[in-house]
């Protein structure tokens, strides 16, 4: 066995060298829907079974989005369509210099009513479902708590920081003692993507040599090439974050915690956890070193719904949205839940 | 059972070797942190163990599926202690001054390109200053076509039949304050 497996490392090896093109992603049918500044909403086709759509909010900036749909076989996209979602996913997009004055605020009190209000449009519906990712987890949460109005049937928080005080590395780091925010911000302009990938790379300085070496181990398994190609290109994209939106970011919510405290205001306007009422469903990751799973279960005591369920399941930070464990472990629980709670 | 005590003896030997490292570096990142210095008890170890395994003899399927497990391990536990290092007050301290400095050295850059703004400026060259300002004033207007967008919808809306409007309060269709 261990011959043959040698022998299709090193075929796979010499053809990762030749031709390192990575497979093409992003490949579920779609239809852009509405655009506002660099965001833009897109549709996905599909059976549409369940009434209720479902708003997908990721993060701003940091990656691209099609970690979603990362492999036809391996998206979490193409997953939830098949499962019969009407699946709309916010892409926030890419920023210049241009989109520098672009806030926490504009996002949530100018973009995501526009967005909503577009899924509400096109699908016909009269409610609909998010699910915030990473940071779209805080930002779907002070929308639906400042925008009591919204019909909302229910929010999905998947890995989305919500106590600011457990944020670990990340947490220690740009706290106020050794992190000046406001000198980054003046000083560049913007959040460029080499300094965001330096501090990822930095928050786990073991991960590409345990990505090589399992390269390593699984090269003679060309499906799992293909994968890591995918994955590895994704991981290499980092994307820019707006100054002022970063600025808030870090000082409202990383260093005064103010989400969780009751104190934030955005657009003259306290967001109160307490104000979301509608089914919650949060899922923590056991090995998060990005998001640990302390800093989303604090939603749980938050919100006054009566309906709230959180999960904690194995893997980190990455693995609930793709790679090997995140069809197994995580997506049938996200569509497990949302499913009756759809029609 | 002699495959079983070398398996153990290896195990010991590597889990030796992982404390000797981590305790090495434990003590060079509390002196200087180089990144060079960093790595180095990592790959001597590396290296170390290596060498005693093929000293061992031939490479079976076993030997290689041990030797994995035995990196992942050993990667696992550095990221671990790497973590708690890396979580400290002296740390952070450490990065946010390295921060500090290497923004101290975006000033002359800043500098020069301000003078090479204005060099472009007097040549009548657009500058990136320039084209940010007109995208922003694109953006301002593509805001208020929306706005008036919005009040036409209300306008429609209550002449009867068609759908509101989206401004800032999601899916109610009537203005909202927040825009």
């Amino acid at each position: 066995m261990e011959p043959e497996r040698t022998i299709l490392r090193m075929m796979n090896f010499t053809t990762l060298m030749l031709n390192p093109t990575p497979p093409p992603v992003g490949m579920t049918p779609r239809d852009e829907v509405y655009r506002k500044r660099t965001a833009r909403l897109y549709r996905y086709a599909s059976s549409r079974t369940h009434r209720t759509p479902l708003l997908f909010v990721p993060n701003l900036g940091i990656s691209r989005p099609y970690i979603f749909d990362l492999l036809p076989g391996a998206s979490f996209i193409e997953y939830m369509t098949r499962e019969g979602f009407d699946f709309y996913l916010l892409d926030w997009g890419e920023f210049g210099p241009e989109d520098n004055d672009l806030t926490v605020e504009d996002c949530v009190v100018r973009i995501l009513p526009r967005m909503v209000h577009k899924v509400l449009e096109t699908s016909g519906a009269s409610r609909l479902s998010m699910l915030g990712y990473c940071m779209g987890g805080p930002l779907s949460a002070c929308f639906i708590a400042l925008h009591p109005e919204a019909p909302l049937a229910n929010f999905v928080n998947m890995a989305g920081p919500i106590d600011f005080s457990k944020t670990g590395l990340f947490g220690c780091w740009l706290g106020p003692k050794h992190f000046n925010v406001d000198r980054v911000v003046d000083t560049l302009g913007q959040m460029p993507p080499e300094m965001i990938m330096a501090g990822f790379k930095l928050l786990r300085p073991t991960m590409d040599v345990s990505a090589g070496l399992n390269l390593w181990w699984n090269l003679w398994n060309p499906e799992y090439v293909k994968g890591y190609q995918a994955l590895n290109r994704w991981a290499n994209e980092y994307v820019g974050m707006p100054g002022e939106f970063f600025r808030q970011w870090v000082r409202a919510f990383y260093q005064e915690n103010r989400l969780l405290q009751g104190t934030l205001q955005l657009s003259g306007r306290t967001v109160r956890l307490e104000a979301i009422r509608c089914p919650v469903f949060a899922i923590g990751a056991q090995e998060d070193y990005i998001v640990p799973p302390a800093s989303v279960r604090s939603l749980m005591e938050a919100v006054v719904s009566q309906d709230k369920t959180y999960v904690e399941l194995p893997g980190g930070h990455i693995s609930l949205i793709a790679g090997r464990s995140a069809p197994v472990h995580c997506w049938p629980r996200v569509s497990g839940w949302l499913a009756p709670r759809s029609s | 059972m002699a495959e079983q005590s070398g398996t153990e003896t290896l195990f010991d030997l590597w889990k030796k070797q992982m404390d000797d490292g981590i305790q090495a570096w434990t003590r060079m990142v509390s002196q200087t942190p180089d990144p060079g210095q960093f790595w180095r008890p990592f790959m001597d170890q590396s290296i170390a163990t290596w060498t005693q395994m093929m000293a061992k003899g031939p490479v079976s399927p076993d030997v290689m599926a041990q030797w994995k497990q035995f990196l992942d391990q050993w990667i696992a536990a550095w990221g671990k202690a790497l973590e708690q290092a890396m979580g400290t007050e002296a740390f952070a301290q450490a990065l946010g001054r390295h921060l500090d400095q290497w923004l101290s050295l975006q000033a002359p850059v800043q500098k020069g390109a301000a003078a090479m703004n204005d060099a472009l400026r007097a040549m009548g060259v657009p500058t990136q200053a320039d084209l940010t300002r007109i995208a922003r004033r694109l953006s301002g207007l593509d805001d208020r076509l929306e706005e008036i967008e919005d009040r036409l919808g209300t306008l429609l809306s209550r002449l009867g039949g068609a759908p509101g409007p989206a401004r800032g309060d999601a899916g109610s269709g009537s203005p909202g304050a927040s825009d």
